[in-house]
C-alpha cells in the first residue's frame, strides 16, 4: 500500500505544482497586477542605482577566450556591409537632441581626437552568463561635454543600427547620470581590435554595471532628450519586450 | 480517556507577526522558486568561476537527439549524463507542445517561456521575502539554539527515528530548531546573498560579495544549490506536519494555538 501512493504523491506535488504555474501565469497577464510587479524597478533603481560605483575591473590574464554574442544578427543592409569592408569609411556618429553643439563624428576623429579608455570589465546577460573582456574606446561622458547638453537634458537615447528581423530597430537609453558614469563607455575596440561585427561594429555603447542588454551595438545616431515615452516606448527595444529599464539586477 | 481534559494543554505557540511572515514567506518561497527556475531556463548551464566557461558546465540541462531523431531531455553533472526525457531538458512548453527547456511548463512562473516576466515575480518576491525577513527578524532569535538543545539533540534525532512518533511538546524540540535555525540563519541568508550577487550593479557597490561566493557565476550555483536545499526542507517540513499532528500543527501556524499532552 505504501509503495503504490508514492507516484500518486508525486503526481499530486506535480498537479499543485502545475496548478500554481497557471495561476501566476494568468496573473501575469493582468495588466494591474503586472503593474505591480514592476513597482520594485523604482527601489531598485534608489538603493543599487545610487552613487557612480565603479564595476570591478579585471586584469588581461582573466579576458575570456571568446566573447559570446547573443542577440540580433549585425545589421544586414548594404551600406552597413560597404562600412565594415571599407573600414567605416563614410560612416559618422551623430549626436543630436538638446545640446548646443550637434555633431558628426567619423571613427577617425573618434580613436585621434578623443582621450582613449580602455577597461576590463564583465559583461553579465540578462540569460545568466557572463564573459570578460577588454573594451575601449571614448567616454561618453567626454562626448556628452564636447556637445554641451542643454538645462533640460534628462536622458540619452542610443539609436542602432541592427533589427530584430521585422525591421523594428534596437534602440537603448540611459538617464545622464548613468550616462556620464566614469565607465560607461563608446567602444571601438574589443581585445585591442576593432569590435567584431557579431560584437557591435563600429561602435558600441558599455555600461559595465548593468545588464548586457543596456551595452547596445552597432549604435549610429545619440539624441539627448528631456524625458522617454512617447517614440521612445519605454527606453528600449528589450524594454518595449517587458524588460526592465534599469537592469541594474 | 476520561480524564484527557486534563492533562491536554494549550499553549499560544506563535504571535500573529510570525504566522503572518510564515505564509507570506511560503508563498514567496514558492513563487521564488518556480520563477528562478524560469530564470534558469534562459541559460541551464552553472560554471565554478567568475565568467562562465562555455565548455565545461559544472552542471546543466540540456536537449539532445537520438540518431533516428527523437527529442531526449537530460540532466549532465561533470561527465555524468542521466537522461530525463519528459521532465528536465525536453518537456511541455505551456501552451500545448513540447520544446528544449530545462524546467517544464508546470514547474515555472509563467508556465510558458518568458524570461522577462520570470524576472519581474523573482525581484518582486525577493523584496517580498527580505522585508518579511526584517519583520521576522525580532522573533528568529527564539530559534538559537541553547546548551540543553545540544545536548538534547541525540535523543531528539533518536525519537525522529519513527518521525509519525514524535511527540508535540511545549517548545521546539532540539531537532526542530536546529533546522529551523540553519533555514533561517544559513539558508536563506545564502540564497539572498548569492541571489544579490548576481547583480552587476551590487558588485558595482560591494565587489566583495561576488567574491564570497567564489565570483559571478559560481554565486549563481550557490543560488541554486540553496534553492535545492530549501525544497528538500520544505518537502521534509510538509512531512512532518502531516505526521505529527496535521490539524494541530495547521492551527498553530493559523491561530496561534498548539495543543500539548502533559507528561507528568
Amino acid at each position: 500500500m505504501r509503495v503504490s501512493r508514492r507516484p500518486f504523491l508525486g503526481l499530486i506535488a506535480a498537479a499543485s505544482l502545475s496548478g500554481c504555474a497557471r495561476i501566476a501565469t494568468s496573473l501575469t497577464q493582468n495588466q494591474r497586477v503586472h503593474a505591480l510587479l514592476e513597482t520594485p524597478e523604482r527601489l531598485n533603481l534608489a538603493i543599487l542605482g545610487a552613487g557612480q560605483p565603479l564595476a570591478r575591473e579585471y586584469a588581461e590574464a582573466d579576458i575570456s577566450p571568446t566573447f559570446r554574442h547573443n542577440g540580433f544578427d549585425p545589421p544586414a543592409s548594404e551600406e552597413y556591409q560597404r562600412w565594415l569592408k571599407d573600414d567605416w569609411r563614410g560612416f559618422a556618429l551623430r549626436i543630436d537632441g538638446m545640446v548646443d553643439q550637434p555633431a558628426s563624428f567619423d571613427m577617425p576623429s573618434l580613436r585621434n581626437k578623443f582621450i582613449r579608455r580602455s577597461q576590463i570589465t564583465r559583461h553579465d546577460c540578462v540569460e545568466g552568463w557572463s564573459v570578460i573582456g577588454k573594451w575601449s574606446g571614448v567616454l561618453l561622458a567626454d562626448l556628452l561635454a564636447v556637445a554641451r547638453l542643454k538645462p533640460l537634458a534628462q536622458f540619452v537615447v542610443f539609436h542602432c543600427m541592427d533589427d530584430d528581423g521585422t525591421g523594428t530597430l534596437y534602440y537603448e537609453s540611459l538617464d545622464i547620470r548613468q550616462a556620464i558614469h566614469p565607465q560607461t563607455l563608446l567602444a571601438y575596440d574589443l581585445n585591442d581590435r576593432p569590435v567584431p561585427a557579431q560584437n557591435g561594429a563600429p561602435l558600441r555603447l558599455k555600461v559595465p554595471t548593468q545588464l548586457g542588454y543596456k551595452s547596445a551595438k552597432h549604435v549610429r545616431r545619440i539624441e539627448v532628450v528631456a524625458s522617454l515615452g512617447g517614440s521612445f516606448g519605454r527606453g528600449g527595444y528589450w524594454e518595449d519586450q517587458g524588460y526592465e529599464w534599469y537592469a541594474g539586477i | 480517556m476520561p480524564h484527557m481534559n486534563e492533562n491536554v494543554k494549550r499553549v499560544y505557540r506563535h504571535p500573529l507577526p510570525v504566522r503572518l511572515t510564515h505564509w507570506i514567506a511560503a508563498l514567496a518561497l514558492g513563487v521564488l522558486a518556480m520563477s528562478g527556475m524560469q530564470i534558469f531556463n534562459a541559460h541551464p548551464a552553472l560554471y565554478a568561476s567568475d565568467a562562465s566557461t562555455f565548455g565545461h558546465p559544472v552542471l546543466s540541462i540540456g536537449a539532445d537527439e537520438t540518431p533516428d531523431g527523437q527529442p531526449v531531455g537530460y540532466v549532465e553533472i561533470g561527465s555524468l549524463r542521466v537522461k530525463t526525457t519528459g521532465v528536465l531538458g525536453y518537456g511541455p512548453d505551456g501552451m500545448g507542445g513540447f520544446e528544449a527547456r530545462a524546467f517544464p511548463s508546470w514547474a515555472t512562473i509563467p508556465a510558458y517561456r518568458a524570461l522577462a516576466d520570470g524576472r519581474r515575480w523573482h525581484i518582486f518576491f525577493a523584496w517580498v521575502l527580505v522585508l518579511c525577513a526584517v519583520v521576522y527578524a525580532a522573533w528568529a532569535f527564539a530559534l538559537w539554539p541553547n546548551r540543553k538543545d545540544l545536548r538534547d539533540l541525540p535523543k531528539a534525532i533518536r525519537t525522529h527515528l519513527l518521525p509519525w512518533r514524535v511527540p508535540p511538546t511545549l517548545a521546539l524540540n532540539p531537532l526542530q530548531k536546529f533546522t529551523y535555525f540553519g533555514i533561517v540563519f544559513i539558508v536563506a541568508p545564502i540564497v539572498v546573498l548569492s541571489g544579490l550577487a548576481l547583480s552587476p550593479a551590487m558588485d558595482a557597490h560591494a565587489h566583495w560579495l561576488p567574491a564570497l561566493f567564489g565570483g559571478r557565476q559560481f554565486a549563481r550555483i550557490w543560488h541554486f544549490a540553496g534553492m535545492i536545499a530549501l525544497m528538500a526542507f520544505f518537502v521534509v517540513h510538509l512531512l512532518m506536519v502531516a505526521m505529527t499532528g496535521l490539524v494541530n500543527n495547521l492551527r498553530s501556524m493559523i491561530t496561534g494555538w498548539f495543543r500539548v499532552k502533559e507528561v507528568t
